[in-house]
Order: C-alpha cells, then sequence, then structure tokens
C-alpha cells in the first residue's frame, strides 16, 4: 500500500461526515432547539415569570387561588370568579382544591420556590398563623381593601386577623362549630326501627341506639363509622366527648392548666372503649380516613358518622344520592342531658390569606372583599360547609334541613374560649418554639382502640405532664429570643365556660 | 513500513474530539445532580439546621438535631421497623421469585407466558393505589378475611391493617406481592445464563432435579443473587407510597418506617421540623452503612473460613 493512497484516504475521510460526527452534531442542535424557549422564561433573579400575568393592571391578570373547600368550588367558581371576571375582563382566576395536608405540603414546597398562590388558606399548616405572619407569608390586606367598614369588620381580633395594627384576613366562616355531629342515615334508620326525630341526647341513649342500628340492619353494615387511620380525628372525638362530660378544653381557661388527665377525659375514653366493645363501630374503621369514611357512610356501610357541618356540602359534590336518600343530625350527646358540657373553640381565623409573593395583591384583595357582602355569605350558607360567619344568615338561607338543625345545635353547644395570643401577641413565638408530644390524645386513642394500649390513665397522664413541661421550655426559650411572655398569658380569672369570651371581656383583664 | 506509534490524546484534545459523548451524557448528569445528588448533600447540611418548616431557611444548631434524635424513641421505632421490613421481606421475595423462575423456566411448565404476565402485571401498577386497594381487600369485611372464615381457617375476622400486631407484616406482604415479578424477571435472565450441556451432562450421569439444582444451578445463581439481593434491598428502604397509603405507618406507630417518620416530622407536625427530619435521613443512612459494613465483613469472613476448609 503506498504512503499516497493513504494520505488521499485520510484527507477523504476528514471531509467526509463521519456516523458519530453527524449523530453529535444533530444532538447539539436538537438540545438547542428544546433550550431556546426557556431561555426568556429565566429571570436571573430566581423570580419565576409571572403566569399569564402583565406588568400593567389593565394587562391580562391571573390570580392563583388554593384552598381545600370543596363543597364551595360551584359557589366560588359561579358566584366569586365569574361574576368578577364579567365586572373585570382582564382578570382570570384560577382555583386549585386541596385535601388539607396535600395543601400544607403544596404550601411549603411552593414558598420556597416563590410560587405561591396570589390567595390561599392555611389548611393543614396547623402552624399558628401570627407565625406565618412573622416569617413574611402574607401582606396586609388593608393596604388594599377597607375591611373595618365591611360587614366583617366586627369580628377583626388582634392576634387572629389583625397583627401590629395592620389586617392581613378576615374571618368568613363562624367559630360557633364542632367536628362531632352525629350524622344518620335516615333509610338505614327506618330499617333499624330507629326514629330519626327522636335525638339520642345522652352517652347511654346514644349506645343503645348504635347497637339497635348494627343489629337491626342487614349485614355488613354497623352503626358507627370511625375513621382510625387518622389521630388527628379521634383527638377531636375525645376532646367533644370529654367537653360535653364538663372538661373545659384541652386547657382550664381559670388556671392556664392542661387537662388532659382530667375526669372527663377518661370517661370519654371508657365510652370510646365502650362503644369498641359493643360491636357496633365498623370494623374496617381502623384502615379509614375521614373521607373514606364519609364515603363508606354514603354507600351504606355504616348508620351514623361523625363529623363536622360540611357533610353534606361535601356529599353533594361527591354523592348526591346520599343527600337524596335521607340524613338527619343529631346533637352530640351528653353523658346527662340536663348537665351538658359545652364545647369551646376559637374565635374563627380568616380561611383566606393574601400571599407576599402575589405580583397582584390589588386585584386578589379586591376579589377577597367580594366574600364579605351579605349575599355571598348568605350564598355561603347555602354551600352548606362551615357555617357563615354571620350564622344567622343561615335561617334565610337555602339549606337541608338537617343542616339547619345542626347548626342550631352548634349555637346551643358551642362557646367562644379565650386565646392566649389575642392578650398577648407573644405568645405566638411560644407556639411556634413548641414541640409536638408523641403519642398525643389522637394516637393514644387509636392505640387503645386498636388494642397496642391499655393504660389510658398513665397514658394521658403523660401526655399532659410532657406537654406542660414543653410549654414552660418553650416560654423560657422565647423569652430569650426577646418575647415578653410568661405563664400567665395563658391564665383568664374572668373566664365563664357558659359564655362566649368576647372582646369585651379582653378589655377587662 | 514502520507501524504509526500509538500516541496518549490530550485531554483537551478528547473533549474536542469527543464533545458530543459529553452532549448526550449532559442531560443525565444534569438530572441526576439536580434530583440526586444535590438533594443529598443537601440534607447533610440541612440535618445541621433548626429550620421550621415555614420560615425560608434554618438556623446552625450543629449536632443539636443528633442529639434529640438519638433519645426519640419513635425514631428507634422507625428504624427497627424498616430493618425488620428489610429483613423480612427481601429474602422472602428473593427466594419466592427464585422458586417461580425454576418453575417457570422449566419448558414442561404449562401456560408459562401466561404465569409471567400475571406475576409481572403488579409490577406496573402504582405503590399508592396498591395500598388503596389493599385497604379493602385486607379489611375486616374483605375478601381475605371471607375466604379465611369461609374455609374456617380463622373464627373471626382479623384486622390486617389496623391491629398492631399483624399492621407491618401486612405491608410486607402486599409489598412482596406488588414487586415479586421483577424480581422473577431478573432471576429468569439469570437462568438463562446457565448452559444447556451442564444439565444434559449432570442427567447423563445420574443425577436427580434437586442435584442439578444444588451442583449446577445455584452455584452458576451466587453472583446474580448478589446483586438481585442488593436491588430488593434498596427497595425495601423505599416503600413510602406504599405504607403511607396502607396503613399511614399506624395503628399506633405500629407499621411507622422511616420514610413515613422523615415525612411525618417534615410536612405533618405542628411546626414541619426539616432539620429536624433530614438529620433522622442522614442518620438512619449511617446507621445503614454501618449495617451494610458489618454484614459485608461477616460475609467476607465466613468466605474465608469455607475457603480455609
Amino acid at each position: 500500500m503506498s504512503a499516497g493512497r493513504d494520505t488521499h484516504s485520510v484527507a477523504d475521510a476528514r471531509r467526509r461526515l463521519s456516523r458519530r460526527q453527524l449523530l453529535g452534531h444533530a444532538g447539539g442542535l436538537a438540545l438547542t432547539a428544546a433550550a431556546l424557549p426557556a431561555l426568556p422564561g429565566c429571570t436571573g433573579s430566581g423570580t419565576p415569570r409571572s403566569r399569564g400575568a402583565s406588568d400593567g393592571d389593565d394587562g391580562p391578570v391571573t390570580i392563583q387561588w388554593w384552598d381545600q373547600f370543596r363543597p364551595l368550588t360551584e359557589l366560588f367558581e359561579n358566584e366569586l370568579f365569574a361574576p368578577y371576571s364579567r365586572q373585570h375582563p382582564n382578570v382570570k382566576v384560577q382555583r386549585r382544591q386541596l385535601d388539607a395536608p396535600d395543601l400544607a405540603q403544596a404550601l411549603q414546597l411552593a414558598r420556597r420556590s416563590n410560587q405561591l398562590p396570589d390567595v390561599h388558606s392555611i389548611a393543614g399548616l396547623q402552624t399558628s398563623a401570627a407565625a406565618l405572619v412573622t416569617t413574611g407569608w402574607f401582606q396586609p390586606i388593608d393596604e388594599f381593601v377597607d375591611l373595618e367598614g365591611s360587614p366583617v369588620g366586627q369580628y377583626l381580633y388582634d392576634g387572629i386577623h389583625r397583627f401590629e395594627g395592620r389586617v392581613y384576613t378576615f374571618p368568613l366562616f363562624s367559630g360557633q362549630w364542632h367536628d362531632g355531629t352525629p350524622w344518620l342515615n335516615t333509610a338505614l334508620a327506618e330499617q333499624a326501627g330507629v326514629d330519626p326525630a327522636e335525638v339520642a341526647l345522652t352517652w347511654d341513649a346514644y349506645r343503645k341506639v348504635l347497637r339497635q342500628l348494627t343489629t337491626k340492619t342487614p349485614d355488613g353494615v354497623y352503626g358507627l363509622l370511625m375513621p382510625m387511620q387518622e389521630p388527628g380525628y379521634l383527638g377531636s372525638r375525645l376532646s367533644t366527648f370529654a367537653q360535653t362530660a364538663g372538661a373545659p378544653g384541652s386547657i382550664d381557661w381559670r388556671t392556664g392548666e392542661y387537662v388532659w388527665a382530667s375526669e372527663p377525659f377518661f370517661e370519654a375514653m371508657e365510652y370510646l372503649i365502650a362503644l369498641q366493645r359493643d360491636g357496633v363501630i365498623h370494623p374496617g374503621s381502623a384502615s379509614m380516613a375521614p373521607r373514606d369514611a364519609r364515603a363508606r357512610w354514603a354507600a351504606g356501610q355504616g348508620a351514623v358518622y361523625m363529623w363536622g357541618p360540611w357533610i353534606i356540602g361535601g356529599l353533594l359534590v361527591a354523592e348526591p344520592e346520599a343527600v337524596e336518600r335521607g340524613i338527619a343530625a343529631w346533637r352530640i350527646p351528653a353523658p346527662d342531658a340536663n348537665d351538658r358540657g359545652f364545647i369551646h373553640t376559637e374565635p374563627a381565623s380568616g380561611p383566606f390569606w393574601l400571599s407576599s409573593q402575589s405580583q397582584h395583591p390589588d386585584v386578589a384583595a379586591d376579589l377577597m372583599l367580594q366574600m364579605t357582602t351579605d349575599r355571598f355569605l348568605t350564598l355561603l350558607a347555602g354551600a352548606m360547609d362551615q357555617p357563615p360567619i354571620q350564622i344567622n344568615l343561615v335561617e334565610e338561607a337555602d339549606v337541608h334541613e338537617a343542616y339547619r338543625a345542626n347548626v342550631e345545635f352548634m349555637r346551643q353547644d358551642v362557646r367562644q374560649a379565650p386565646v392566649p395570643q389575642i392578650r398577648n401577641p407573644d405568645v405566638a413565638d411560644v407556639l411556634v418554639e413548641m414541640q409536638d408530644i408523641h403519642p398525643n390524645p389522637g394516637e393514644i386513642v387509636q392505640a387503645v382502640l386498636t388494642g397496642s394500649e391499655s393504660n389510658y390513665r398513665a397514658a394521658l397522664r403523660e401526655y399532659n405532664d410532657k406537654l406542660t413541661a414543653e410549654r414552660d421550655r418553650a416560654i423560657k426559650a422565647a423569652r430569650t429570643k426577646g418575647a415578653e411572655v410568661s405563664i400567665d398569658d395563658w391564665v383568664f380569672e374572668n373566664w365563664d365556660p357558659a359564655n362566649d369570651y368576647d372582646q369585651a371581656k379582653y378589655a377587662e383583664l | 513500513m514502520t507501524a504509526t506509534p500509538h500516541r496518549e490524546r490530550s485531554t483537551l484534545r478528547r473533549l474536542r474530539e469527543d464533545w458530543w459523548i459529553y452532549l448526550f451524557l449532559l442531560p443525565t448528569v444534569v438530572g441526576y445532580g439536580a434530583y440526586t445528588v444535590y438533594p443529598l448533600v443537601a440534607s447533610w447540611w440541612y440535618a445541621f439546621l433548626d429550620w421550621p418548616g415555614f420560615a425560608m431557611r434554618g438556623t446552625f444548631i450543629g449536632l443539636a438535631n443528633f442529639k434529640l434524635l438519638w433519645h426519640d424513641d419513635l425514631f428507634w421505632n422507625a428504624f427497627t421497623n424498616s430493618l425488620v421490613f428489610l429483613i423480612i421481606s427481601v429474602p422472602l421475595r428473593v427466594g419466592l421469585a427464585l422458586a417461580l423462575a425454576i418453575v417457570l423456566n422449566r419448558p414442561s411448565t404449562p401456560f408459562r407466558g401466561l404465569f409471567r404476565t400475571l406475576l409481572f402485571l403488579p409490577v406496573v401498577t402504582t405503590g399508592a393505589i396498591v395500598g388503596v386497594v389493599f385497604t379493602l381487600i385486607l379489611d375486616a369485611d374483605g375478601p381475605v378475611n371471607l375466604a379465611l372464615v369461609k374455609t374456617a381457617l380463622i373464627e373471626e375476622p382479623v384486622n390486617f391493617l389496623g391491629n398492631a400486631g399483624t399492621s407491618l407484616y401486612s405491608a410486607i406482604g402486599v409489598w412482596v406481592w406488588k414487586w415479586l415479578g421483577i424480581t422473577l424477571i431478573y432471576w429468569l435472565a439469570a437462568l438463562q445464563t446457565i448452559p444447556h450441556e451442564l444439565y444434559e451432562a449432570a442427567r447423563i450421569d445420574g443425577a436427580g432435579p434437586w442435584r442439578e439444582f444444588r451442583y449446577i444451578t445455584l452455584p452458576l445463581l451466587v453472583p446474580f443473587l448478589l446483586i438481585i439481593t442488593l436491588i430488593d434491598m434498596v427497595g425495601a428502604l423505599n416503600v413510602f407510597d406504599l405504607v403511607m397509603t396502607l396503613t399511614g405507618g399506624g395503628p399506633a406507630f405500629s407499621s411507622e418506617v422511616i420514610e413515613v417518620y422523615i415525612y411525618r416530622t417534615a410536612f405533618q407536625a405542628t411546626v414541619p421540623q426539616l432539620g429536624y427530619a433530614s438529620a433522622a435521613a442522614v442518620l438512619f443512612g449511617l446507621l445503614t452503612m454501618v449495617l451494610a459494613v458489618l454484614q459485608a465483613i461477616g460475609v467476607r469472613s465466613v468466605r474465608r473460613g469455607m475457603a480455609a476448609r
């Protein structure tokens, strides 16, 4: 082989494009073509491009709205967003509805990646709202709208809606509710010979009727559904039953002490155990979450499900036939019908907040303000979720009779409790410092009802003691960081459990 | 004619000439770096921070998270549950899949293709959906209990998922059922590498099925056994979606594995604790590494002992 021929073939090879070179060039071109559209989205500051928004108020504006209120979907879309868009043609609202736990995660991740929606609720974020305010999650809404002059202005509280003189949110729903209403499948009740109108007012009567609903209904149907997979639900059952038995709540506001290890809580625990022993609880309850239990109730596998006022609104979205079949609300039973304890709740907080990352806070705030009109609040009542802040509107609203009856029961049974952070905003710093104690009461109930814990008294005492110690530690830690707070902030000598602790009471302190 | 001496290409020249190779590798490297390496390294740093979930960043607190963790009973509960899950599920999955693979590898087995497909189907289902469906299947009123009661194997239905004594083992059973098919495929592939001539020669020498398995199949599968076991062990430490939907880690933390513990601490606490959750992940990784090293030392000394004999 001559060197000349070699040189000629090498030169030819260099001129010709090899397969490898072709693939390489094609790959480079393809990657460049793919990257080109993304380049304008890089603002360089870490701030993502606004979603469909322009810089001026006259340009197209998209408001992102996240919440957990499934029953309110139609109301929001048809009575809030659509009318607003008709009045402001450049404004579009995109709503995302998530379950509370999912919403909490999504919000945390969105905040860190600078993608929070303009308006969102804080369901699932059990952290005190005050802590979220001080860490810059929200911006004041009063800069853009006048809430003090609105129908909800009288319901604004320092430490809950107002922080350092600025209004961040407003209550939409009444705080006068609880999530322990026994909702009865009236069709099954009639099969079992139970009169839905005869409300079982005492614990004994309730046990008796649940036994009847279990034995006199077809196989596979039980008296009570109790989602045991979620400790929060079980903790709430324990607390509401304990309060009907006379507990002041989890704290005795006259002394500021935790009372998880008091007699009413032991009685409530024994009552739950008794229900378990009676065999009236659906055996699948151990692997149910609250929405599973609602679905099973709708499917007719249980006659009674204890849940909040929003059950009818939720059923109408997913299982409307369950409402048509028949539903009744009973008053939450108490050990003694003539000496019932009250259920104590905090004043309603704001369900919706204006994000500090909102690019259009004025538009978002204006949209939120539309929810404070009497018309919207009446329609809100009609959606049958939590009752509206002006709870009397339920009487005029187009609601199911069971919903109306339940609201009346709750007006009789629920009283507003004191809130330490209203009295002293620095209490929020203590709440942020406090670590969860495990097992908590809900987890203790779960362990007891699933057979892995028998000494619930010791478990509740241990929890109570650890919680007390944790609060003391958190108070010390908050004080070292500059908070002016003490255990006295949890003591309200002028508290009367039978009456609401309203704004005037704080002024007396 | 003298041959042209081979010269080593300089790195720069290699890069220039083979740039297209690196271009094709870039998406994988970027993706792996962004979604695997970065979170891993970041979590080591976060473990030293006090970082409530609602704050944008945390405060450096040194080893405080690890000190708290060391005394956290629920961490050790989750760690133990994860180990139990690993120790029971992996041998079960590997052994059962091997037995099935041997049966399905025989030409005489009827409907081999159908059985392979049926066993592989659960692999392609989503873990979370499997968890949800099995809450109904394993329900006290579900078909499993119905069958067990009707066949008089048990008198009363068993609440598999609602009982602290059975919840973890039920999760193990569901996980093995779901992933058996993929291990089966690994074993089937491994079995194809064994030359048929060896079996023919063994049969000529009078070896029966057991001796064929003991002296031909098993020794030649050992290298595959190590790899498949390792793959399955990694899988057994990634059961979050299944356990979360099946039991939520309950009842009473009886089925709470380490991933669920980390998730609960990071997202479900009253004040979400990202630093603490990261510390749990790091500590679990370190402890698992220690166990793996001890295991490797143990296996090596056993092998040395066998070789010495």
